[in-house]
Formats: structure tokens, C-alpha cells, sequence
């Protein structure tokens, strides 16, 4: 049970597709300077990726490696139109807004080269689960850093003006992206390692005690 | 001083630096130095060869169906990948086992993709890029872009990933501050 | 090591005894805000190392003390009227995401202040490039006012200096705090190179390239007066001492880091003269940091090289000693 959990919780914190592996991480440098922009995002990389994907793993096995990465970018660009139709039904301006970015989701690395390595090796329940969680993962890193960086950069929250007495405007560049996402990365690393260093410590209490 | 100011207009223009395309490439590229070069001049090809497509598509693709236009750019890089990766069976066997991973990394990424659409838009504003020419100087440039970029985390790579870097910003967290520090400079220059 | 750690120290203390040399003469020009704005950096240098080793589990010793420097180096390029928020902030950037996360001054990969002055110059440049004119003394909490453009962007906008030489030595023109008394940054040059406390190497690189290119192609008038004031203006006097020539940064050999310091000098000679970009020198010392690691990464090549080569012929001389010995043994009838 244990064992279930952490596998497919996995991509939430254990493994971070954004923070732990650095895949995707072009948008949320560039566009992750709002949160607006990074909502906008969160749902696009999340209809492309999940439809993507479940269409993909029908795909059969026997294919070779290239065809079958192929077969799945096309997929995901095909995926891309309705999704772009309904973004502009939803989020409307946002696809001014990220530009480029919208369509090279399509050709996220968790699509092009995680499937292969990793998902489609799983029974397709725990795939579906697994991939669900790797993709809240992402999203939760996108809003996080749209927050934080439009508070720190334009002294806003989700366009509204906050109490920011100093406002660090290069946060809003892509360099501020580099750098905070590094910092996060950082950050995320360290937590880890003192939670796996606490899990160790409670795990060697019981033979402490029954010494 | 053309060739430093060229060099210049180079940096400020890189996708990396600038746009941070094909950033997660290069990380995982990063897993040595040999892969990480190799891996930019893959992508150098891509770029270049792809432009071509890339301005086949947005000189006979019509305006209502433009959103069909990555899913053609995607199918060009998928038909380059094909071709690349039989050219480098026929051209060497022995050595295929080992270099066809550096086209497996390459093919479809931000850095390629992103290449298209960055040229295509800036064509889009500009009628006088739309030519053939200004597409395929625009792909090679991008490529030598990312091999600059390549060749700047190269300089570093020993410093990132030495035991005195602390363990939680050792390697990736370590790399996208010193290229955001990079990246900073390059902004300043603006 | 012992050595290595000592000499660590003197250089800290030969560098803050210059530093502080520029700090008095920023006090004498614009009161004590600028010495405040000073003490405001070092002690937020000082908490963010003390907090950053703790982190990194290790003790903080007099060696860790390098970090008040470079937040002197800070408050010096700034202008004395600044918003000591965005100085503490710089200096907080330069100590912990220039420096600590890479490891800190154990190995060094940016010039924490370069590093510093570039961020501040990204997101606050406006406040940045505007200075009070000298002899201006502002309150502690006043707001600054009647602030003006340096001469360096003077000089580089319309090529004009009106200012007397003796008025340039003594730093009676506006621009940033610390970098503008030429007279005593050029002492400080002097007393630095000979006790080797800066890369030799890298200051005469930089001060040749803005020599050669300034005399090649002058910004304004003379050939002598660009080659002059190319030298004084956009602090390139101060930051080829205290930042291209920082020997943590600057290649070990001193050809390497003549080149290094060439290039540096050459390339901001280029942005000064076709962009007019305010000290630029700065900008081009965190851009070419990949290729003083690149020269590093070469001298570490040359050095292992040299050592493989002394190895082999140490026991080649061994092996060759070895010889007449078997032979003398065997030619011994006595044996």
C-alpha cells in the first residue's frame, strides 16, 4: 500500500517533473511572471498533456522507438487545436499572452520523452493516476511561481495591487525565471532531504528504544 | 570590433538566454559535456534544416489554417528525424548504436520547435523575412545560439557540480542560477 | 594551507584598507549617508554569510570576513543617495545567489558585486544612474533631490568632459561614490599590483584593450583625451582593480588573465562607443565569467599535464638509476 502511494504521488513532490527533473521548465520561466498567465498555462499543459497522452497509450508497443515518438507529437499537435479553441473561449488574451509557449506543450518533454521511459510501462489505471499527479505537480509549481513572482516583480495579485513596498522588476524577466526557479529548485532539495533524513531518524528510533 | 559586435548581437539574441528555449534539452544534455555539444550541433541541423520547412508552410499554408501549422512543423521534424537517423545507419553501423541518441534528444524539443514559431512570427511582423534565405539564417543562427549556450554551461559545468556547491543546489539548481546570472548580464546590454 | 588561508586575510585587509581610503573620500563629498549607506551594506553581508554557513553547516572564520569587502565594493559603485532597501537587497543577491549557492568563497564563479551592481542595474536602473551632484549632503531619511546623470554618460552621449584634470583626480564629478577618485584608485592600483593582491594580469589586460581601442578609435576628439577619459569614465578604473582583477575570478596565470582582462577591456570599449552603455565594464565582467572558468578549466589541463610529465621523468631518472646499479651488481665478481 505504502509502496502504491508513493509511486503514484510521486509526481506532486517526490519527483517534480519541474522541480526535481527540470522538464517544462521553459514556460514557467517565461510565462510564470503572473497568475494569470500561469493559470492560462496550468490548463492548456493539462488538457494537452492528459488527452494526449491517453489517446497516445493506444498506440501499439510493438512500433519502433521513432515512429512511435512521432505518432505521439502528432497527436499532441492535433490535440493542441481544440484545446487553443477553447483556451480563447476561456481565457480570452491569454494566448496573446504566452505566445509561442501555447504550442510547444504540445511537444512537452512528459509527452515526447517521459511516455516512453516511464508511462506507458505502467498498467494504464496506475498510468492515468500516476500521469495526473505528475501533471498537478506542474501546475502547482506554474501557480506558485506566477504568485510569488507577480507579487515580488509588479506588487500585484492576479492584477490586483498588494502592499509590495519595493517591487524587484527584473523577477518579471526571464532571468528573474532562471534564477528564482533555480532558488526553488534549491529550496525543493533541501526540504527533501530533511524529510527523507527525518523518515530515516523514525525509523531508527524503534531499535534505539529497544536497546 | 564587427566580429565583437556581431558576437553581441549574437547573445542578445540567443533562445536560451533570452527565451529560455530549449532549456530543459540542454539540462538533460548536461549529463556530460561530450553529449552536451553534440547534442547542440544535433539541434543546429534541426533548426536549419527545419527553417526550410518551416518557411514552406508559412508561404502556402492559408491564414484560416493556422492553426494546423504545428502539427505540419511537427510532421517536418518527424520526417527530418526519419531521414537523420537512416543517414547515420547508412553512414556508419558501428557507430549507430551510440550517436543515434544525441537525434532522439534533439528532434523534438522547445529548442527546435521554438526555433520555427520564433522565426515564423518574426516573418509574420516583418514581410521583408519572409524569404527563404532570412528563414534558414534565422535556423542556423538559433542552433549557434544554443551551442553558445552549451558551450557557457560547458565553462562552468566542473564549478556546478563540485562537492563545495551545497548538496541541494548542486547541478540543475546550481545551472539555471549561473545561466540566469548570465542571462541578467545579457538583459543588461539591452 | 596555513599559508594559503593567511594570505587569504592580508589580501581581504590590504583591499579594505583601500576601500576604506574611497569610502572616507565619499563621506568628504556627500556626508554621512554615504558612510551609513556603506555600514548598512557590510552589516547585511555579515548576517547573510553568518546565515548562509550555518545553512551550509560550516563555521564562520576570519577568511568568511571577504564578504564585507564586496559589499564595500557595492556601496562604492552605487550612488550615496540610493534607497539603502535596494542596497541591502543587492548585496543580499550578490552574497547568497552570486556566491553561496555556488558554494561560497571555496569556489567562486561570479564576482559577488559585478554580480550585485548587474541586478540592481536590471530592475532599479533609473535609481541606479542618477547621482547627486558632489558636495551634496543629504539627510538620513531625506529624499534625495536635484539628482543629475553622470559624466560618464556625458562623455558618452556627446563625447564632452567639463571638468578640469585636477577636479577628475580628486573625484569633484558626478558618479558613482567610490569609483570616481581617480587619484586615489590609482594609488590603490599601484599598492595593490605590488603586493599582489589583485591579478596583475588582469588590470594591465583590461587597462591595455581600453588603451589600444580608445587610441584606434577615439569616442570624441583628441586621440589623447579619449584614451584619458576612456580610462576614468564608466568606472573603469575601479572595477578592473576590484572586480576583473579579483583574484578569486581572474585566471592564476598572468598571461591567461592578461587575455581575459584584454578582452573585458576591448568589448566594453565597443559597448561605450556603439551603444553608449554607462559601465559597461561591469556587465562584460559577469559575461566573459564563462571564459575565465573556461581559462581556468585550461590551466588546470596545462597543470595536470606538467605533473604527468614530471611523474614519468621522475621515474624514468629512477628506472635509468636503477640500471647502472643491476649492472654495477652483476658486473661485481665479488658477489
Amino acid at each position: 500500500m505504502n509502496n502504491r502511494k508513493t509511486s503514484v504521488f510521486d509526481g506532486i513532490l517526490g519527483d517534480n517533473m519541474v522541480l526535481s527533473s527540470l522538464m517544462v521548465i521553459s514556460p514557467v520561466i517565461i510565462c510564470g511572471d503572473t497568475l494569470k498567465n500561469a493559470e492560462a498555462l496550468s490548463y492548456a499543459f493539462t488538457s494537452v498533456t492528459i488527452l494526449s497522452m491517453l489517446i497516445a497509450s493506444f498506440v501499439p508497443k510493438k512500433l519502433p522507438y521513432t515512429v512511435k515518438i512521432i505518432i505521439y507529437a502528432m497527436i499532441s499537435s492535433l490535440v493542441y487545436i481544440p484545446v487553443k479553441v477553447a483556451t480563447q473561449e476561456f481565457y480570452r488574451g491569454a494566448i496573446d499572452r504566452i505566445g509561442i509557449y501555447f504550442p510547444l506543450l504540445a511537444v512537452n518533454s512528459l509527452i515526447v520523452l517521459q511516455s516512453e521511459a516511464k508511462f506507458f510501462r505502467m498498467p494504464r489505471a496506475k498510468m492515468f493516476f500516476s500521469l495526473f499527479f505528475y501533471v498537478v505537480g506542474f501546475d502547482i509549481v506554474m501557480l506558485l511561481t506566477g504568485l510569488i513572482r507577480e507579487l515580488l516583480a509588479y506588487g500585484t495579485i492576479n492584477g490586483r495591487v498588494a502592499d509590495v513596498d519595493l517591487p524587484v522588476s527584473g523577477l518579471s524577466q526571464p532571468f528573474g525565471g532562471f534564477i528564482f526557479l533555480g532558488l526553488m529548485c534549491g529550496l525543493y532539495r533541501w526540504i527533501r532531504s530533511l524529510v527523507s533524513r527525518e523518515k530515516k531518524e523514525m525509523r531508527s528510533e524503534p531499535n534505539v528504544s529497544d536497546n | 570590433m564587427f566580429l565583437i559586435t556581431d558576437l553581441i548581437a549574437l547573445l542578445a539574441a540567443n533562445l536560451i538566454l533570452t527565451q529560455a528555449l530549449g532549456t530543459s534539452t540542454l539540462f538533460i544534455a548536461a549529463g556530460n559535456r561530450k553529449n552536451l555539444i553534440w547534442t547542440a550541433c544535433t539541434i543546429t541541423v534541426f533548426t536549419t534544416v527545419g527553417s526550410v520547412a518551416a518557411y514552406i508552410t508559412d508561404r502556402n499554408l492559408p491564414e484560416k489554417y493556422s492553426d494546423y501549422s504545428l502539427l505540419i512543423y511537427t510532421l517536418s521534424v518527424g520526417i527530418l528525424y526519419v531521414i537523420l537517423l537512416s543517414a547515420l545507419y547508412f553512414i556508419s553501423r558501428d557507430n549507430f548504436a551510440k550517436t543515434r541518441k544525441y537525434i532522439h534528444v534533439s528532434a523534438f524539443n522547445c529548442a527546435v520547435m521554438g526555433t520555427l514559431f520564433t522565426i515564423s512570427r518574426k516573418a509574420s511582423e516583418d514581410s521583408s523575412l519572409m524569404n527563404l534565405g532570412s528563414y534558414i539564417r534565422a535556423g542556423f543562427e538559433a542552433g549557434i545560439g544554443f551551442i553558445l549556450a552549451a558551450v557557457i554551461l560547458t565553462a562552468a559545468y566542473r564549478k556546478l557540480n563540485s562537492v563545495k556547491v551545497p548538496a541541494s543546489f548542486r547541478g540543475f539548481p546550481a545551472m539555471l542560477i549561473y545561466l540566469g546570472i548570465i542571462s541578467m548580464a545579457v538583459y543588461a546590454l539591452k | 594551507m596555513v599559508k594559503a588561508f593567511r594570505k587569504e586575510r592580508i589580501v581581504w585587509i590590504d583591499l579594505m584598507i583601500t576601500l576604506l581610503v574611497l569610502e572616507v573620500m565619499s563621506y568628504f563629498y556627500y556626508g554621512p549617508r554615504s558612510a551609513v549607506l556603506a555600514g548598512m551594506c557590510v552589516s547585511a553581508a555579515v548576517i547573510a554569510e553568518i546565515l548562509s554557513l550555518r545553512l551550509m553547516r560550516r563555521k564562520f572564520t576570519a577568511d568568511d570576513l571577504t564578504c564585507t569587502s564586496d559589499a564595500l565594493i557595492i556601496a562604492l559603485m552605487m550612488p550615496p543617495v540610493i534607497d539603502m532597501k535596494i542596497a541591502v537587497l543587492a548585496v543580499l543577491f550578490g552574497a547568497l545567489a552570486a556566491k553561496n549557492v555556488f558554494g561560497g568563497r571555496r569556489n567562486m564563479i561570479f564576482s559577488p558585486a559585478a554580480a550585485a551592481y548587474v541586478f540592481v542595474l536590471t530592475s532599479w536602473g533609473r535609481k541606479l544612474l542618477l547621482y547627486p551632484e558632489p558636495h551634496t549632503k543629504t539627510g538620513l531619511f531625506d529624499d534625495p533631490e536635484g539628482l543629475v546623470s553622470s559624466a560618464s554618460y556625458i562623455y558618452n552621449t556627446t563625447g564632452k568632459v567639463e571638468h578640469t584634470d585636477f577636479e577628475l583626480l580628486l573625484g569633484n564629478f558626478t558618479g558613482p561614490s567610490g569609483a570616481v577618485s581617480i587619484l586615489l584608485l590609482a594609488i590603490a592600483a599601484v599598492m595593490l599590483m605590488f603586493r599582489r593582491n589583485i591579478s596583475v594580469g588582469a588590470f594591465l589586460g583590461v587597462i591595455s584593450g581600453t588603451v589600444l581601442f580608445a587610441a584606434v578609435t577615439p569616442v570624441a576628439g583628441t586621440r589623447a583625451g579619449s584614451v584619458k577619459y576612456s580610462l576614468i569614465m564608466n568606472m573603469v578604473l575601479f572595477a578592473s582593480i576590484y572586480i576583473v582583477a579579483d583574484r578569486r575570478i581572474a585566471p592564476k596565470r598572468e598571461y591567461f588573465a592578461f587575455f581575459y582582462g584584454l578582452f573585458i577591456g576591448i568589448i566594453s570599449y565597443i559597448l561605450v562607443l556603439t551603444k553608449a552603455l554607462e559601465n559597461a565594464i561591469v556587465i562584460v565582467s559577469v559575461l566573459l565569467t564563462p571564459f575565465a572558468l573556461a581559462l581556468k578549466n585550461l590551466e588546470k589541463k596545462i597543470e595536470m599535464a606538467d605533473y604527468a610529465e614530471r611523474a614519468a621523468l621522475r621515474e624514468n631518472t629512477a628506472g635509468a638509476a636503477d640500471l647502472p646499479e643491476a649492472d654495477e651488481k652483476e658486473a661485481d665478481p665479488h658477489e
